[in-house]
């Protein structure tokens, strides 16, 4: 453990990315280099997991004054929230390179400064390294999309470019605020996020820098009805970028509601919880209504990766501390199930040349191991227990009745929801008789069972024996809730939309 | 109050070793060296026997307990702990869970016995056996687990394991479709569980969420929140246990495995259901309304189904149907808080509805997967072994007196009875009658009169002893289970009422030898009456008829499945058509599409100004100085 | 007196501007630009007299610098775009249509 450590898991990769980009080597070195940087950022995270003391403070403090004039400050640190979706990202990176052997030498660096990018968004301590970080984060993805995606990949490019760009416009707006007011209030410029929670914000602007920050991170998320970029950019997307797109970065914008906007617009919060969780709960089953009506798989999986999201933005609105926990938990959860059924699919595609579920059949007699992995990823995904998608989604709608009774029992509907179209999905994909098709589907090869092998045990063993993550997340998400005992009292009225199917503790 | 001990975890443990090792042996291995069939089935027995002989010492050490403490507890870790919320991974032996343990292991043992023969020469026979062991492990996580989330892991694992069981031979699309028919329609019940738990858990759980805290904390549960919790618990069972308005996947269950057939769908998942409401039985008792509510559910699934059954086809079908028709009964009986009746019931009919799906198995492999009882006949003589422990299990169904059905059956009517519900003991008695028909209008049809199919019927031959050996044990236990728990009035002691006594939070009724008798003798005329027009109609060998009327609607099942279909499934995916046809392109993405036409068209407007010719941009640059130049004299001034 | 050299600045200004819009040869368009800036330096010119200072000749001389500098470039881009269409018309060079 030495004192950088955030800064060599933040700027490794994007140096090794830019240097990819202006180095003509050719497309083997490349995926090389990703896999070892990305094993390397690995081997840091673990380390820093390690070390990891749960103190629900930020950890691994660095803090450098950058532009001292405006208070703005290279300030990196993580805590327990944050280490969940650096991990996530560690762990699942490196198994892009081993997977999807024939890219070019340009998509390779841009997975490398995504990556970079994604770990420092979750590491900053200030609003606007993060809001950099937010930044570019969105440009490989730009790039990726745009000239690796499928045929019909450039309008999509430009909904997600256009839709993010707006978004991170108003939440730069809302941020110039907060530092506005931090000046005013307290007659210092700073930008540190953690001091934006002394701010006493109300009044009409506030609620305007409120929905700034709120739109910036639903339609990252994305959330009800911001979502209507996700289908077509998970669709053409290549495989990894989708990959990207899920299993991570979407969880950048669950890390920023909690991160921002639950600590700093306490008030406005708890007055608006309501509509988001009704927003969240409607878009878990909109995605999930639609996902069923799907040909596509790819295209299904990502109205399911929608769905899914949905409900963990849930969790985070619920403001108990089970609903927090258990969304943070199905943070990396679903990153671990739906990121692995993403590349499931991309295999699929690769081998079948199709993404039409009706062209399939039989592959699981044809590729038993396949299947297998397949079956383990899917069942996390519907949240079945002994895999890690019980556990957060369990505490999420425990949470959600807490929250507001008929939301629980919409919440509720997630199970039935789920299972519909996976299971459909399923037999149509992997039951009934082969085909012409399905004919000769290649099981998964040593080197693609080896490499899914640790994600698949990760998912069981979450399932099974969630307790050491879930100590590093609860001091954290308590904390949350102790820094401002105003959410909690207004969760009492925003209950009282509907009394009687609230029940009484005790 | 409870004793910890460090092996209650070793008994689910032992059948999901063993579908991990079967499992990957089978995924892993089977490409390269071709294991003999008898090595997964021998390696498939040793964990339900294991468990088995532990259950026996769980039995032993609770029996040598006082009886107010019969308590074994297994803490196996911390699962999740997050605020009050605080479950562990534990397991909780009681005489409720002991007698659970007992005869799942039991049955489950035999059964696995029963496969080894039953599953000869199927190329997925590994699959099968890791399947089956997984269930049983589930279903044993089930049983032992000492707090509703526990218990619920179990709950979705023998879901699971029925899913991917009845979709086992998965090339046939129709097996896949009942296999997503069960998941689904469990999974809705499942939903009721879960937030059951969560509203249990807000109004009560705060101090532990185990079920001995839960049964302690329990009088602080209001009117209103023990109801609602009451009933969204039910629903679980509904799911699970094939329950008016839920019981629709249990006859397309029938496309797994015959052995599946009975270990999962007859004799211990689909019986989840009432063991959970009697393990809530302390939540439950003091809920009366929420008690009718499931009896009459229980009795009206019961009398439902027994039509259902009297006009089905398919030897596997009158069985399931029959199941839901017991399931109903069990119902009833917890529905009235005779926990111990139901839970009797649910003991006794393990014995005898294994015994009788495993007989028919026998008979369908016999008969080379023929299962139209119209195709049988006269295979009385072929199969002796198969026919006499067949009728043994039929009369234990069809409730005649000594076999197990009876006393157990007997039981529950009269506690409806005793308790003043006079409808549901009626409906009770009339579907008895109609049980004895059913069972035995197959038992003829089978075994009795000429063979249908001559080709079939010669071919046909009694089966290996490693599936007739289970049977005949499981027909010894049909004959004799009953008398565990005879009444008083047959001079028996009650010992399993007793036994189940400290779990159980129950309010026996006075005994009112009247009413016993009355109760009694009802059941032996309705299964005389049943029996009779059974051996009418079809004891000399019949033809089959034309369904025509009431018979027809009833031999489609009144048309329900088609009915769910359309107001439910249908519009399910019509919703979802709309939504992603479209909603989500125009109603949904119509303001961001709208905000892109707004640029557009303004960009429209201001292309009139972008001639192309330089002199123009000269003129306009002229005019736009020359107005800031006089914009700024008038300001200046 | 003075004053009318003003008058004689705005004049050529004006003549410069008319070319410029109305002519459509490139060559003539660039000498009225040329005479715009004449103009400009005769006006610079004058009122450096007016105001006895002598910033108005510095500017005068390098708007002269500059416009010998723009005559080098402009007359390079005419040769090119003669180059390319064989005309110097300027109604021929309209790709910025809209």
């Amino acid at each position: 453990m030495f004192e950088h450590v955030l800064s060599v898991i933040i700027f490794l990769p994007i140096l090794a990315g830019v240097l990819l980009l202006v180095t003509p080597v050719s497309r083997n070195i490349a995926r090389a280099t990703g896999l070892i940087i990305s094993l390397a950022t690995l081997i840091l995270s673990i380390d820093l997991y390690a070390g990891f003391a749960a103190t629900g403070h930020l950890e691994f403090v660095e803090h450098l004054p950058w532009i001292p004039s405006l208070g703005i400050s290279y300030y990196l640190g993580i805590d327990g929230i944050s280490l969940f979706i650096l991990m996530a990202a560690s762990v699942l990176l490196p198994m892009v390179y081993l997977v999807f052997t024939t890219k070019e030498r340009g998509y390779y660096a841009n997975l490398l400064i995504v990556q970079g990018a994604m770990a420092g968004a979750v590491c900053a301590g200030d609003m606007i390294l993060f809001y950099i970080f937010w930044e570019i984060m969105l440009l490989p993805v730009f790039f990726m999309l745009g000239l690796y995606g499928g045929p019909k990949r450039l309008p999509a490019t430009l909904k997600i470019t256009l839709y993010t760009i707006a978004g991170s416009l108003l939440m730069l707006a809302a941020i110039v605020y907060l530092g506005v007011s931090y000046h005013s209030q307290f007659n210092e410029w700073n930008f540190a996020i953690e001091k934006m929670a002394q701010l006493n914000l109300t009044g009409r602007v506030a609620v305007l820098a409120f929905f700034g920050f709120m739109i910036a991170f639903a339609i990252k998320i994305p959330l009800f009805p911001f979502h209507t970029w996700l289908p077509d950019a998970y669709t053409e997307a290549p495989t990894a970028t989708t990959f990207v797109l899920s299993a991570i970065m979407a969880k950048i914008g669950v890390y920023g509601v909690i991160r921002f906007v639950v600590p700093v617009f306490d008030e406005q919060f708890a007055r608006f919880a309501i509509l988001l969780a009704y927003s969240g709960v409607i878009g878990m089953m909109y995605c999930g209504l639609a996902a069923i009506a799907q040909k596509d798989f790819k295209r299904m999986l990502a109205f399911s990766s929608a769905s899914h999201m949905g409900i963990i933005a849930l969790g985070v609105f619920c403001m108990n501390v089970q609903a927090l926990t258990g969304s943070i938990y199905q943070i990396v959860a679903h990153a671990t199930s739906t990121g692995v059924l993403f590349l499931f699919a991309g295999i699929l595609e690769e081998r079948t040349q199709t993404r039409t579920i009706a062209d399939l059949g039989g592959i699981a007699s044809k590729a038993p191991i396949f299947a297998l992995f397949f079956a383990i990823a899917m069942l996390a995904s519907v949240g079945l227990p002994g895999t890690s998608g019980f556990i957060g989604e369990f505490m999420i709608i425990l949470g959600a009745v807490k929250f507001n009774a008929a939301i629980g029992v919409l919440a509720g509907t997630a199970l039935i929801i789920g299972v519909c179209y996976m299971l459909w999905m399923f037999q149509r994909v992997f039951f009934e008789k082969t085909n012409a098709v399905s004919e000769n589907f290649k099981d998964l090869s040593l080197v693609e069972g080896l490499t899914f092998l640790p994600v698949i045990i990760l998912i069981l063993v979450m399932g099974i024996y969630p307790q050491p993550f879930l100590s590093k997340i609860t001091p954290s998400a308590a904390l949350q809730f102790s820094q401002n005992a105003a959410v909690v009292a207004q969760t009492g009225t925003t209950n009282a939309l509907l009394p009687e199917l609230t029940i009484e503790q005790k | 109050m409870e004793q910890s001990v460090n092996y209650l975890g070793l008994i689910p443990l032992f059948p999901l070793l063993g579908a991990v090792v079967i499992g990957l042996l089978h995924v892993f291995a089977s490409d390269k060296v071709k294991l003999p069939e008898k090595f997964y089935g021998l390696l498939a027995c040793v964990g339900p026997v294991l468990s088995f002989i532990l259950a026996l010492k769980v039995f032993i050490a609770l029996k040598a307990l006082p009886v107010d403490s019969r308590n074994l507890s297994h803490i196996v870790f911390t699962w999740f702990s997050v605020g009050d919320l605080h479950i562990n991974m534990g397991f909780l032996a009681d005489p409720l869970s002991c007698l659970m343990l007992l005869f799942v292991t039991f049955i489950g043992s035999l059964i696995h016995i029963y496969s080894i023969g039953y599953m000869s020469g199927d190329k997925n026979y590994g699959k099968f056996f890791a399947y089956m062991n997984l269930f049983l492990g589930s279903m044993l996580v089930l049983v032992l687990g000492d707090s509703p989330v526990v218990m619920f892991v179990g709950w979705e694992g023998v879901g699971l394991c029925s899913y991917l069981l009845i979709s086992f031979y998965s090339e046939d699309r129709n097996n896949v479709l009942a296999g997503n028919k069960a998941f689904i329609v469990n999974r809705i019940g499942d939903l009721g569980f879960v937030l059951g738990m969560a509203f249990l858990f807000w109004a009560i759980g705060a101090q532990g969420f185990g079920f001995i805290a839960l049964k302690s904390h329990a009088a602080q549960l209001t009117g209103a929140t023990s109801l609602l919790v009451c009933l969204l618990l039910f629903v679980g069972a509904t799911g699970k246990s094939a329950q008016i308005p839920l019981y629709v996947w249990l006859p397309d269950a029938m496309a797994g495995p015959t052995p599946v057939s009975a270990l999962i769908h007859a004799a211990t998942m689909v019986t989840a259901g009432v063991y959970m409401v009697a393990r809530f039985s302390f939540i439950y008792a003091p809920v009366e309304l929420a008690g009718n509510i499931i009896a009459w559910v229980g009795i009206l699934t019961a009398l439902l189904a027994a039509i259902f059954g009297m006009y089905q086809d398919d030897i596997k079908k009158i069985l399931a149907y029959s199941t839901v028709s017991q399931l109903g009964y069990m119902f009833a009986g917890v529905g009235v808080a005779a926990y111990s009746a139901g839970i009797f019931h649910v003991f006794t009919h393990a014995f005898f509805k294994a015994l009788l799906f495993l007989g028919a198995g026998s008979v369908i492999y016999a008969l080379h997967h023929e299962q139209n009882i119209w195709k049988m006949g006269g295979l009385k003589s072929k199969m002796p072994k198969t026919y006499i422990t067949m009728v043994i299990g039929a009369l234990a169904l069809a409730g005649c007196p000594p076999f197990s059905g009876f006393f157990s059956k007997d039981e529950i009517l009269y506690s409806a009875l005793a308790t003043g519900h006079f409808g549901i003991w009626m409906v009770g008695v009339l579907v008895a009658g109609m049980t004895a028909f059913y069972t035995f209008r197959m038992i003829f049809l089978v075994f009795h009169g000429t063979p249908r199919d001559q080709k079939a019927f010669d071919h046909a031959q009694e089966s290996p002893n490693v599936m007739t050996v289970p049977l005949i044990i499981l027909a010894v236990g049909a004959l004799f289970a009953g008398f565990l728990n005879l009444p008083g009035i047959f001079g028996g002691s009650q010992m399993v009422s007793h036994w189940l006594a400290p779990s159980l939070t129950e309010h026996h009724p006075h005994a009112s030898l009247f009413l016993e008798i009355l109760a009694i003798g009802t059941s032996i005329l309705a299964f005389v009456i049943g029996i009779k027009i059974a051996y009418s109609k079809f004891g000399q060998g019949a033809t089959e008829p034309a369904f025509k009327g009431f018979a027809n609607f009833a031999y489609h099942k009144f048309y329900v499945d088609e009915l769910y279909n359309a107001i439910i499934v249908q519009p399910y995916k019509a919703i979802g058509a709309s939504i992603w046809k479209t909603i989500d392109p125009n109603v949904t993405d119509g303001p961001v599409k709208a905000a892109s036409k707004l640029y557009m068209t303004i960009g429209t407007a201001f292309k009139v100004f972008q001639v192309g010719y330089v002199r123009i941009y000269a003129i306009y640059m002229i005019v736009g100085l020359s107005l800031m130049t006089l914009f700024l004299s008038q300001s200046l001034n | 007196m003075i004053h009318n050299y003003l008058f004689l600045s705005c004049i050529l200004f004006c003549l410069g501007i008319v070319g410029v819009i109305s002519r459509r040869n490139v060559f003539t368009v660039f000498m009225s630009i040329e005479l715009m800036l004449n103009a400009a330096n005769l006006a610079f010119v004058t009122f450096s007299r007016i105001h006895e200072s002598m910033d108005g000749h510095v500017l005068a001389m390098m708007v002269m610098a500059v416009a010998a500098a723009e005559a080098a470039l402009a007359l390079a881009v005419v040769i090119l775009l003669h180059k390319h269409k064989s005309k110097l018309d300027t109604n021929v060079f309209s790709l910025l249509k809209g």
